[in-house]
C-alpha cells in the first residue's frame, strides 16, 4: 500500500487572460518510510505539488490519495481532520506562534485535536527532548536560533504521530550547518521513526539526504531517481542529474 | 484552561499597549453609561422621597389634573363620600424668591430660594395631620398674619418665636408673626410656612380657593380603600386626580432629559469603542494571517479560528466592562459627593449613595460585552476564511489599494442622495431619517474617498513639513489601508458631527430667538418673577399693583401676563392671559399664521385663543378649529384665531387668551409678569425712582430694563455654547483613543519598514514627523467628514425644529466650525504623541528582524 498516490495531477492557475499550468498530469507513488526529495528550478511546480498532497489546495484535474483515501471526496472539515492526524507540515519560515513557548508550539496539533493540556505537553516535551531542545522548552520563538525554531517546527509536525511529513524548503531560511542538521533530522524521522517524508528543496546538498529524488520541470516529472543512501556521496550524483535536465 | 482562551490571553499579553488602548475605549463607554445611570436614579430617589414625604401622613391627596386651584366647596363632595373619615382643604403653593431676598446681597446666594406657603384649616387639619410643636402654639382659625415654621427654617434665616417673616404676596409684601415652631424638617423638599387657609387665600388673592384636599379613610383594608378612592373619583369627576402632588415634576423631567442625553453620549461612546475594536481586530487578523494559515494547516478548523479571535474580543469586552463599571461607580460617588452640599442647600434634598440596580448592571454588561463581540464578529469570520496556503507564502507587506468604487461606495452614495431628497419633502420625520442615512452613507463612502482626500491633505501637510521629506510616506501609509483609515476617521466623524450639529442648532436658535426676544420684550421696563416659564411656582400680584403703576406720571402703558395651568386635548399646556389692547403696545407675539391686527381683535371675542406653534404641532390644531380646554369648571371649547408665540414660552405648549376669559373660566386675576412703557417725554430717572417705590412692596418682582433683560437672556446662549464645548470633552476621548490606536497599530505593523527607513538614513525626527503627519492627515479626513455630516445634520435639525414651530432659521455656525477644525487637528497631534515617540525610538537592528 502506498502512502501517497497521485494520478494525472494537474493544476492550472488562471490569472486574468493567461492560464499557467503549474502541474501537468503528474502521477507517482510514495511508499511507507520513504524519504523523497522534490527538486527542480523555481516555478516548476514543486510547492504546488506539496500543497496538493497536503490538501491545502485543490487540483484542477486528477487526484491525490493519502493511504488510499481520495482527498477529493473530503469536505473542508474532514480535510482539516486528516491534516491534523495524518500529515505533519514543516515550513520554510518555521511559522511558530510568537506568543507561545517552544513546548506550547510543539503541542499545538494535539491541543487543536482536543487533547488534555498536560498530556499534550508531555508528548511535546518527549519530541523536543529527542531534538536536543530539553533545555529550551519555555523559550519563545524569538529567543531561539533559526535551527532551533525549525527543530521545534519538526517536533510540532511529529507530535500527533502522523504517517506523513511534508516539508516545504525546510532549510531555505537556515545557514549551512543548521541546514545539514535539519536534513539529517528529517532522514532520522524516516529511518528511525518510520515516517514517510516528502521534502521540497532546491539545494542538491540537502536533497542528497533523501532516498529518492523527483525532478520536476515545467509541471512534469522529468526524472525519478533512487539514491544509494549514503550521506554526502550522493551529492555529485544529484548535481550531475540537475545538469543533465538542464537546470 | 481552554486552548483558544490561552492563545487569546497570550496574544493580548504580547501586545499590551494595543490591548490597553482597545480596552480603554470600552471602559470609557461603560463608565458613562454605568455612572450616569447610577447617579441620576440616586437623585430621582431623593426627589421622589421628597414628594412621597409630602403626602406621607394622609391616605389620599386630591388635586386637579392641571394642578390649578378649585373652589373650597368641592371639599363637601369629598366629605360626603362613604368611608371618608376626615378631610381637609389646603392651599399649598410654592413661593419662588429672588436670589437675594433674605440677605439682600447679590453676591451671596440665599440658602433658601423657595418656600411652600401652606394655608390650612386649623380646626380640620389635626384630624388628618399631626403637628408636634417644639415651642409656641399651633395656628388658630382666628389668627391673622400668623405663621408656624420649622426649627430648621427658623435657624437658616435667623428667626425665632415672635419675630416676623416678610413674604411677597399678590397683594404686596406681607409680614407674618411666628407663633409656633415645629421640629426641624427631616424630609427633603421646600421648607413649609403654615398659615391659616383664609390668610393664604388673601395672600394669593384666591378667595374661597384650595388646590389640595387631604383625606383619611376609615378602613385599613386595601380592597375597601381602593373602593373609597374610586367613589371619590366618581364624585369629583375626571378632571381630578388622587395621589401625591407632583411638586417637583419639572425638575424630574429635566433630570430624565439629562439621563437620556448622557445615555445617548454613553452609547455613542460605546459605538465609537465598537469602531475601534472592529478596526483593531481587522488589523490583528491581517497581521496574523500567517499564524492563522499555519494553524489551519496544522488542522485547526474554521470554527476554532473563529473562536480564537472572538474569545480575544470577549476577554477585552469583559475586562473593559468590569473596569468601566468600577470606574463608573467611582465617578458616580464622586459626582454625588460634589453635588451633595449644593443639593442640600438649594433643594433641601439629601443625596445618598449611587443607586445600582440589577437592570443597569445587566445593561452595562450587555452593552459593553455585546458591542465588543459584535465588533469582533466580522474580523473573526474573515479570519476563519484564511486558507492554510497563507502560511506558506513569504511575508511581504500587502498593499490594499481599493478599487475606485465598490458596492459600499455606491450604497453610501445612494443613501446620501436619498437623504438630500428627504429635504424636499418638508416632512419632519423623513428629514430626521435622512439625517441617519446621511451619516451611514458618509461612513460607507469614506474608504473610497480616503486616498484622494489623503492626497489633498498630504499636499497641504508637505507644505508645512516641507523639509522633512516624509509626508508623502505618511500619505501613502494611510492610502494603503483606506478602510482602516476610514473606520478611524469615522470615530472622529461621529464626535465632530455632533459638535457641529449642536453649534448649528445653538447659533440658529440664538439668532432666531433674539429676533423673537426683541419683539416680545420690547418694552422699556419688565417686572420679572424669579422663575420665568415655570409660571406656576411664582407668586404674582393682584391687579392693584399694575393699576398703581399705571397711575404713576410718565407711565404710558403697563400690560400684564396672567397664568393658568390647563389641558388642551389631554395635553398639559400653559395658558397665558393677555390684554389684547395694551399687550401690543409693549410687546408682540411672532405670528406663524394670522397677523397682529386681526388676531388681537379676534381675541376680544369670548373663548378665542392664539396657540403657540409648539401647541399647534402637538395637537394638530389649525386656525378656525375648536379645541377642548380643561378648566377648573370642566371642559370648555375655544376657537383658534391665530398661531403665534413669544420668547418666554417658546419651548412650551402655550395658549394665549384674553384677561377676560382667564378670569371667567379660570378665576385668575393674578399678574405674573408686567411690561411697562414710559411716555415719550418722560424723565427716565424720576420715573424709575417712582416705579422702584411701588415695586418695593412686591419683592417677588425684579425690575429690569427691556434691553437689560434681552442682554441677560442672550447670555443664556453663551452658557449653552460653553456647555456644548464641555460635551466636546466627552466626545474627544473616544476619538482620541481611536486615532491613537490606529497610529499605534500602524507603527507596530510597520516596525520593519521603519527599521529600514532608519537604516537607509531617516533620522528619528523624520520618523516622528512621518507619524505626526499621518495623524494630522487622518484627523483632517475625520474633521472634513465630521464637518460635512454635522453641517447637514444641523441644517436638517434646525429645519425640523422650524417645521415643528420653533422660532428658528438656519444660520451657518461659523464659530462652531472654527472650533471644530481646531479641535480635530489638536486631536490628531495629541493622538500622535505616543506612537511617534514609539516609532522614533525603535532600535534599528531589532526592528529589521521584527516578525
Amino acid at each position: 500500500m502506498s502512502v501517497i498516490t497521485t494520478e494525472n495531477l494537474t493544476k492550472i492557475y488562471n490569472s486574468g487572460t493567461t492560464a499557467v499550468t503549474a502541474l501537468d498530469h503528474v502521477s507517482f507513488q510514495v511508499q511507507p518510510e520513504e524519504f523523497v526529495a522534490v527538486m527542480g528550478p523555481s516555478g516548476c511546480g514543486k510547492s504546488t505539488l506539496l500543497h496538493l498532497i497536503g490538501g491545502l489546495d485543490h487540483p484542477s484535474n486528477g487526484r491525490v490519495m493519502i493511504n488510499d483515501e481520495s482527498l477529493a471526496d473530503l469536505d473542508d472539515d474532514s480535510l482539516t481532520k486528516l491534516r491534523r492526524r495524518q500529515i505533519g507540515f514543516v515550513f520554510q519560515f518555521f511559522n511558530l506562534i510568537p506568543v507561545l513557548s517552544a513546548v506550547e508550539n510543539a503541542a499545538l496539533p494535539l491541543m487543536l485535536d482536543g487533547m488534555k493540556q498536560i498530556e499534550a505537553r508531555d508528548r511535546a516535551i518527549e519530541w523536543l527532548s529527542r531534538f536536543d531542545l530539553a533545555d529550551r522548552l519555555q523559550n519563545r520563538p524569538d529567543q531561539l536560533s533559526g535551527g532551533q525554531q525549525q527543530r521545534v517546527a519538526i517536533a510540532r509536525a511529529l507530535v500527533a504521530e502522523p504517517a506523513l511529513i511534508l516539508a516545504d524548503e525546510p532549510t531555505g531560511n537556515l545557514d549551512t550547518r543548521a541546514s545539514d542538521e535539519i536534513a539529517g533530522l528529517l532522514r532520522q524521522v524516516a529511518k528511525d521513526w518510520g515516517r514517510t517524508v516528502v521534502m521540497v528543496t532546491h539545494d542538491p546538498r540537502i536533497a542528497a539526504y533523501a532516498d529518492r529524488i523527483l525532478f520536476l520541470k515545467d509541471g512534469r516529472i522529468v526524472d525519478d531517481t533512487l539514491l544509494e543512501a549514503k550521506n554526502g556521496s550522493s551529492y555529485e550524483a544529484v548535481t550531475a542529474k540537475l545538469k543533465e535536465i538542464g537546470d | 484552561m481552554n486552548f483558544q482562551l490561552t492563545l487569546a490571553l497570550r496574544y493580548l499579553n504580547g501586545r499590551k499597549l494595543r490591548a490597553l488602548l482597545t480596552t480603554l475605549a470600552i471602559v470609557f463607554g461603560v463608565l458613562v453609561v454605568f455612572g450616569m445611570n447610577t447617579i441620576i436614579p440616586a437623585m430621582m430617589r431623593s426627589f421622589q422621597a421628597n414628594v412621597l414625604a409630602a403626602s406621607g401622613q394622609v391616605d389620599a391627596s386630591i388635586s386637579l389634573k392641571t394642578g390649578d386651584v378649585f373652589p373650597v366647596a368641592e371639599l363637601a363632595r369629598v366629605a360626603a363620600v362613604p368611608g371618608v373619615r376626615a378631610s381637609t382643604g389646603l392651599l399649598d403653593r410654592t413661593v419662588n424668591l429672588q436670589p437675594d431676598y433674605f440677605d439682600h446681597d447679590a453676591a451671596v446666594p440665599d440658602s433658601i430660594s423657595a418656600l411652600s406657603l401652606v394655608g390650612i384649616n386649623p380646626d380640620e387639619a389635626h384630624s388628618v395631620h399631626s403637628y408636634n410643636m417644639v415651642s409656641g402654639r399651633f395656628l388658630d382659625s382666628a389668627d391673622t398674619n400668623a405663621a408656624v415654621i420649622s426649627q430648621s427654617l427658623a435657624d437658616s434665616i435667623g428667626l425665632s418665636l415672635g419675630s416676623t417673616l416678610a413674604l411677597p404676596t399678590a397683594i404686596g409684601e406681607q409680614s407674618l408673626e411666628i407663633v409656633g415652631i415645629l421640629p426641624a424638617r427631616a424630609v427633603p423638599g421646600n421648607e413649609e410656612v403654615f398659615v391659616t387657609l383664609s390668610q393664604a387665600q388673601s395672600m394669593f388673592s384666591m378667595p374661597e380657593k384650595i388646590n389640595t384636599i387631604d383625606v383619611n379613610f376609615d378602613s385599613l383594608d386595601n380592597a375597601r380603600r381602593s373602593e373609597i378612592q374610586s367613589s371619590i373619583q366618581t364624585a369629583l369627576g375626571n378632571e381630578y386626580q388622587i395621589g401625591a402632588l407632583a411638586s417637583n415634576s419639572e425638575l424630574l423631567t429635566n433630570l430624565q432629559l439629562g439621563q437620556t442625553i448622557f445615555n445617548v453620549l454613553g452609547v455613542m461612546g460605546l459605538l465609537m469603542g465598537g469602531f475601534i475594536i472592529f478596526n483593531t481586530f481587522r488589523t490583528v487578523v491581517a497581521e496574523r494571517r500567517r499564524d492563522i494559515g499555519m494553524l489551519r494547516a496544522l488542522g485547526a478548523s474554521r470554527k476554532s479560528i473563529f473562536y480564537i479571535i472572538l474569545i480575544e474580543g470577549l476577554v477585552q469586552g469583559i475586562m473593559g466592562t468590569a473596569l468601566g463599571m468600577l470606574a463608573g461607580y467611582g465617578f458616580s460617588v464622586l459626582v454625588l459627593k460634589l453635588m451633595g452640599p449644593a443639593m442640600q442647600k438649594f433643594l433641601n434634598v439629601k443625596i445618598g449613595m449611587p443607586e445600582v440596580s440589577l437592570a443597569i448592571i445587566l445593561a452595562s454588561i450587555g452593552l459593553g460585552v455585546g458591542i465588543t463581540l459584535l465588533a469582533g464578529l466580522i474580523p473573526a469570520m474573515s479570519a476563519s476564511r484564511v486558507t492554510p496556503l497563507e502560511a506558506l507564502r513569504p511575508a511581504v507587506g500587502k498593499l490594499n489599494f481599493r478599487r475606485l468604487a465598490g458596492l459600499g461606495f455606491w450604497t453610501g452614495a445612494a443613501m446620501i442622495a436619498l437623504a438630500v431628497a428627504t429635504l424636499v419633502t418638508r416632512n419632519a420625520g423623513l428629514i430626521g431619517l435622512g439625517g441617519m442615512l446621511f451619516i451611514i452613507g458618509l461612513i460607507l463612502v469614506a474608504p473610497t474617498l480616503v486616498s484622494p482626500i489623503a492626497a489633498l491633505f498630504g499636499g497641504l501637510a508637505s507644505l508645512i513639513f516641507a523639509r522633512q521629506g516624509t509626508t508623502h510616506l505618511a500619505q501613502g501609509n494611510l492610502s494603503r489601508q483606506p478602510t482602516r483609515a476610514a473606520v478611524t476617521a469615522s470615530a472622529t466623524l461621529i464626535g465632530l458631527a455632533i459638535l457641529v450639529t449642536a453649534a448649528s442648532i445653538i447659533t440658529s436658535a440664538s439668532v432666531g430667538f433674539e429676533r423673537v426676544l426683541r419683539k416680545s420684550l420690547g418694552s422699556d421696563y419688565i417686572f420679572v418673577p424669579p422663575s420665568v416659564a415655570l409660571w406656576g411656582t411664582n407668586v404674582g400680584s393682584s391687579p392693584d399693583f399694575a393699576r398703581e403703576l399705571r397711575e404713576l406720571n410718565d407711565v404710558a402703558v403697563a400690560s400684564t401676563l396672567r397664568f393658568a395651568p390647563a389641558q388642551v386635548n389631554d395635553l398639559p399646556i400653559s395658558l397665558m392671559g393677555i390684554d389684547p389692547d395694551s399687550y401690543v403696545q409693549v410687546s408682540g407675539l411672532t405670528f406663524a399664521e394670522g397677523d397682529e391686527a386681526t388676531a388681537y381683535a379676534a381675541l376680544k371675542t369670548p373663548r378665542t385663543m392664539i396657540i403657540s406653534p409648539v401647541l399647534a404641532t402637538s395637537t394638530g390644531a389649525k386656525v378656525g378649529d375648536e379645541v377642548n380646554v380643561l378648566t377648573p369648571n370642566g371642559v370648555t371649547r375655544y376657537r383658534v384665531v391665530a398661531i403665534g408665540g413669544d420668547y418666554l414660552n417658546a419651548k412650551i405648549a402655550t395658549g394665549y387668551i384674553s384677561h377676560a376669559d382667564i378670569t371667567a373660566d379660570f378665576d385668575r386675576n393674578e399678574d405674573v409678569l408686567i411690561q411697562l412703557n414710559l411716555t415719550p417725554t418722560a424723565d427716565r430717572a424720576s420715573a424709575e425712582s417712582a416705579i422702584e417705590t411701588v415695586v418695593g412692596r412686591y419683592p417677588q418682582y425684579r425690575l429690569i430694563s427691556g434691553q437689560g433683560y434681552i442682554d441677560e437672556n442672550m447670555e443664556l446662549f453663551d452658557v449653552a455654547f460653553a456647555a456644548m464645548y464641555a460635551v466636546l470633552i466627552f466626545l474627544a476621548v473616544p476619538s482620541l483613543i481611536a486615532m491613537l490606536n490606529t497610529l499605534a497599530i500602524g507603527v507596530i505593523e510597520r516596525t520593519r519598514e521603519i527599521g529600514m527607513l532608519r537604516a537607509v538614513g531617516a533620522t528619528r525626527k523624520q520618523v516622528r514627523t512621518m507619524i505626526v503627519a499621518e495623524a494630522i492627515i487622518l484627523a483632517a479626513i475625520g474633521t472634513a467628514f465630521g464637518l460635512l455630516a454635522g453641517l447637514y445634520l444641523g441644517y436638517t435639525t434646525v429645519e425640523t425644529l422650524h417645521l415643528a414651530g420653533y422660532p428658528m432659521e438656519y444660520i451657518f455656525p461659523a464659530s462652531g466650525v472654527v472650533v471644530t477644525i481646531a479641535a480635530g487637528l489638536i486631536f490628531g497631534v495629541l493622538a500622535a504623541i505616543i506612537p511617534a515617540r514609539q516609532a522614533a525610538r525603535l532600535d534599528v537592528v531589532q526592528a529589521l528582524h521584527y516578525e
